[in-house]
């Protein structure tokens, strides 16, 4: 089966950057699943999980990302990301305690956070993609 | 003629002095080494970011809510000028050619009839505006530490110009920078940041993907370009802080080198006078001693 090139990239560093078999990206309408050979797209991102599968269709690295973009060929498949971290160096108890906290304060910013904060614990929560 | 002891201890300062500047050279080569590699783990992003916005630019027709942020706001009568520079200071030239290139901008523009504001960005240009034209600062940021706080940093400029911006409180604004050319140069620069100059980077584009096959947007162009051209400030931002960053810890190398081999000729030009002066201390006294043998 053929690779796809993926690359990863937050405003700090290139993050990741090696051929796969299979991404799964937070696209603003819905996830796309992107395999080699996608066609040409350009879409926005949501905040949420990016997984990433070999060409053997297992789990290589998951990410979760908040906002950003996806450029989408069908050679390669770019992800701008305003920032990832990796899914499993999240903690939940953290998190919870951040939603919480945020959700005493009312203001745009906080607003922000707390829908991102909700959407990281809704990414370690779930368990479908784990296997595809 | 003074005593050898004044001597010795000018010496001594002088000497440690250069133990400092040589430890500040130190400091700051190896600092030079982190941002550069920080300014270019930066670059795909931006590059990326660029390329994208290029694509999408053509179809900004409509001059309305964030778009404006391309396209402008039709006027040009108010500009804000944001200079970057150091928050601290013995870095050369550094500091004091933004804050001249700067002052001279903002000279030639009221020349011109406009209004101008200004937002330093780092303590040195924060102090030096305020001394010269302190009505016109509407806003500084200090102390950003760039190359330790990393993205949040810029959004805070980049959120608080946005904010203005769509406030109406200016039309355009200009960015003034060192750009990082090499460890011992940097070279003032002015980047027009809103709006958004996206011609050259445009044509560039054009001529390369000019066979590129079209995009599917999703969810369509104006939506990506909304969500686009407020990250892409900032992430300008971003980079000339980081060039910035770079470009200090240059000139702080290259002036601290300077400083450092100037206290080592110094020391060299008080030792011979140490040595010189010793010795004409002690003809002296062989004198005195060969004359009072003789007068006995």
């Amino acid at each position: 089966m053929a690779t796809i090139s993926f690359d990863l990239v937050s405003p700090e560093n290139l993050i990741f950057n090696d051929d796969v078999g299979t991404i799964i990206v937070p696209g603003k309408d819905g996830d796309l699943g992107v395999l080699p050979g996608h066609s040409q797209v350009m879409s926005s991102l949501r905040s949420g999980r990016v997984m990433v599968y070999s060409e053997d269709k297992n789990l290589v690295k998951s990410f979760f990302v908040s906002g950003g973009f996806a450029e989408i060929n069908p050679e390669k498949c770019i992800v701008l990301a305003e920032s990832v971290v990796e899914l499993n160096s999240l903690d939940k108890s953290s998190i919870e305690r951040e939603i919480e906290e945020l959700g005493s304060k009312e203001s745009k910013e906080s607003e922000e956070l707390l829908s991102i904060a909700k959407a990281k614990l809704e990414a370690i929560t779930v368990s479908f993609y784990d296997k595809i | 003629m003074p005593s050898l002891k004044d001597i010795k201890t000018q010496i001594n300062s002088v000497g440690s002095t250069k133990k400092i500047t040589s430890a500040m050279k130190m400091v700051a080569a190896s600092k030079l080494r982190r941002s550069q590699e920080k300014a270019e783990a930066a670059r795909p992003y931006s590059s990326r970011l660029e390329e994208m916005l290029s694509s999408l630019a053509s179809s900004a027709a409509s001059g309305e809510g964030i778009i404006k942020l391309l396209t402008g706001t039709g006027n040009d009568q108010n500009y804000i000028v944001v200079p970057v520079s150091a928050d601290r200071g013995l870095c050369g030239g550094f500091n004091s050619s933004i804050n001249r290139e700067t002052f001279k901008l903002v000279k030639s523009l009221e020349g011109n009839g406009k209004k101008v504001q200004l937002m330093p960005v780092g303590k040195k240009s924060r102090d030096f505006f305020n001394r010269v034209m302190k009505a016109q600062i509407i806003e500084s940021f200090v102390d950003l530490n760039v190359s330790s706080t990393g993205y949040e940093s810029a959004l805070n400029i980049s959120n608080k110009l946005q904010e203005l911006y769509f406030e109406g409180k200016f039309d355009k604004c200009i960015l003034v920078f060192n750009k990082f050319k090499s460890a011992i140069s940097q070279e003032v620069t002015q980047q027009q940041l809103i709006p958004l100059d996206v011609s050259n980077s445009a044509k560039e584009e054009e001529k390369e993907n000019s066979s590129n096959a079209i995009y599917d947007y999703e969810p369509d162009e104006e939506t990506i370009l909304k969500d686009l051209l407020p990250k892409n400030v900032s992430i300008q931002i971003f980079k000339v802080l980081l060039e910035s960053d770079a470009g200090e810890q240059g000139a702080r190398m290259a002036a601290m080198d300077n400083a450092t081999r100037n206290a080592g000729e110094m020391i060299d030009s008080l030792t011979l006078k140490y040595n010189r002066t010793r010795q004409a201390f002690i003809t002296k006294e062989l004198i005195e001693i060969i004359s009072g043998a003789e007068s006995i």
